[in-house]
């Protein structure tokens, strides 16, 4: 690691100095721009608004945005669904995803079509999957329940999960589980206590991106729910086409929307690669 | 630790002898563990779809009670739909443009940040916050910022330029067309950076010394070492970035409802109008598969053959 950190890489043949430099510079403020934009327009008194030249940095901070856009658009009720959601669906998605992943890495179950046909999952328009959703959850009683949402979204999030803990699984060393069905262990045993205690680290990753996934997803929370199921995504409907004077409460929304994503993102930074890929890439 | 496990599978064990139920448990393990996954899946991706070819060859009304049989006539709708057709050009132009301009930002700061330097820890985690945010809530900063005219972006433009710039950002073609690409490139440019940069990373030092004694400049370093070795990176960052781009709706949603007119309608936006505003449901779901079946040759071509290699 060490020698990786001080070794001549591909930079000391492409490296260009002082336009690298101003790359990154430029790129750093591109990112960073809108995140500070919306933070001072949460916090901006609201005659600020119609200012020209725009107000770089309100005088006279203010937090009223905030108190409107949790209670008069409802924030707080969706930022307790879009909690609840995902926290089942995390839980529900990172079970089912670890039962499943150390099934096809150990016993190889159903051979490469199983593992593919899931994968594919990933990769199926959204629409195709939410239009006959919501014809069916309208019969069975499930459109616009948190219920709903959490099973819609496991779906979704399987991929992830079991293609994870599929990557996750095959690294990890048969022998100690080899080692457990020699001294009687069922292969239940083996999964159960040899193998499931050295994955907790990985199923914690898939956990937390399958969250984030939940926490910052809008097309099926749009359709699938209306007035009492809705996520904190979806009250963004609420500025379409927004005047002036809604500029406080939809950037105020918006910063207590993607504090606990960031914050999350960050604990699992090490393996975004991973989580971008489902584990076909080990970052 | 190895030796606390095995003594509790011997006591497991011998707790539980073999009986009919847990051998026949032990040879089926591999589907019973996949079960609850595939049920799943069965239950609310696969019955859905099968019953969406229903939906999509009856007439579905909430107002009109028995849904007549209609053949092909909501696929007719739609392929004779001029905005379908329209969506469908859209959503190409601005998956491919935003992609393009992804890999090439991205690769340039995988460039730019391969080897560490002070303080490049730091920079590689602001450079990857836009990939845990909402793309609604992404759709919502670019609004803010591009607003005319109180938003920041022309006036910064009419300082920087000297002259006053009052560009309707969200309204005049093609500015919406760069402003939603812009808030793509936003979101999805540090995707292509973490992965590019996990694949830059990987390639051995050795590779660069050898170039380098050969008396290879720079340049030729890069088009006869880095690229090649980089190859099955970039195809894999290219497929899973053009997968998502082409369901492009939120930013859409958000930036310019579509509009003005049907002129930004993406395909999974045009069906969202057609389904859920219109409550046209048989011929949304009519064009959704086509839709799907356009994207499922996609994925059968790249994806396929893409992960193989990598993942077996």
């Amino acid at each position: 690691m060490a020698a990786a950190r001080t070794r001549r890489g591909p930079e000391f043949r492409l490296g260009f100095g002082l336009v690298r430099f101003l790359y990154l510079a430029l790129f750093l403020i591109f990112v960073l721009a809108p995140l500070y934009w919306v933070v001072v327009t949460s916090i901006k008194p609201t005659s600020d608004y119609l200012a020209i030249p725009p107000v770089w940095f309100p005088a006279e901070p203010t937090m009223v945005h905030y108190t409107a856009a949790l209670f008069a658009y409802r924030g707080l009720a969706g930022l307790i669904n879009s909690l609840v959601v995902a926290t089942a669906t995390t839980v529900l998605s990172a079970l089912l995803g670890t039962l499943m992943g150390y099934s096809l890495a150990r016993f190889n179950t159903g051979g490469p079509h199983l593992s593919f046909w899931v994968l594919s999952q990933r990769f199926l328009p959204p629409i195709a999957i939410v239009l006959p959703v919501f014809l069916l959850y309208r019969g069975w009683g499930l459109y616009d329940t948190r219920i709903g949402l959490i099973l819609i979204y496991t779906v979704i999030t399987l991929p992830l999960s079991v293609w994870m803990m599929y990557a996750y699984f095959r690294q990890l060393p048969k022998e100690m589980e080899e080692a457990a069905l020699v001294d009687g262990c069922t292969r239940w045993g083996a999964f159960w206590r040899v193998a499931l205690p050295l994955a907790v680290p990985g199923i914690v990753v898939a956990a937390v991106f399958a969250f984030i996934f939940v926490w910052t997803e809008f097309f099926f929370a749009l359709n699938l729910t209306s007035r009492k199921a809705f996520t904190l995504p979806t009250i963004f409907r609420a500025f379409l086409g927004f005047q002036a004077s809604q500029y406080g409460e939809a950037s105020a929304l918006a910063v207590t929307s993607l504090v606990p994503s960031i914050v999350l993102g960050m604990l699992v930074q090490r393996h975004l690669v991973r989580g971008l890929t489902l584990g076909a890439v080990q970052g | 630790m190895a030796d606390g496990v095995s003594v509790n599978g011997v006591a497991a064990g011998r707790a539980a002898p073999t009986t009919a139920t847990s051998s026949w448990v032990d040879r089926h393990i591999g589907w019973l563990l996949a079960l609850p996954a595939v049920l799943l899946i069965l239950a609310l991706s696969i019955y859905p779809l099968i019953y969406s070819v229903w939906v999509a060859f009856v007439n579905y009304d909430f107002e009109i009670p028995g849904h007549a049989f209609v053949g092909l006539d909501n696929f007719a709708d739609i392929v004779s739909d001029p905005i379908a057709r329209r969506s469908l050009v859209n959503t190409a132009i601005l998956s491919v443009a935003s992609v393009a301009v992804e890999f090439g930002l991205g690769l340039m700061l995988a460039l730019a940040m391969v080897n560490r330097f002070r303080g490049s820890g730091l920079i590689t985690s602001i450079l990857i916050v836009p990939l845990f945010i909402s793309p609604v809530i992404v759709g919502q900063f670019w609004s803010l910022l591009l607003q005319q005219p109180y938003g920041p972006t022309n006036y910064l433009l009419s300082k920087l330029l000297g002259e006053p710039v009052a560009i309707s950002w969200l309204t005049q073609t093609p500015w919406n067309f760069i402003a939603i690409i812009t808030a793509d490139v936003w979101q999805w440019t540090p995707f292509m950076f973490v992965i590019l940069l996990s694949g830059l990373a990987a390639i051995p030092p050795e590779m660069f010394e050898a170039a380098e004694i050969d008396g290879a400049t720079r340049w030729q370093t890069f088009i006869h070492v880095t690229l090649p070795l980089l190859t099955p990176i970039i195809l894999l960052a290219l497929t899973f970035r053009l997968l998502d781009a082409v369901k492009l709706f939120d930013v859409i949603y958000v930036m310019t409802g579509g509009g003005p007119g049907s002129s930004t309608y993406t395909a999974s936006f045009y069906l969202y109008q057609i389904g859920f505003q219109q409550f046209h449901l048989s011929k949304a779901t009519a064009g959704a598969w086509i839709f799907l079946i356009l994207s499922a040759i996609i994925i059968a071509v790249l994806v396929r053959r893409l992960l193989r290699p990598e993942v077996r």
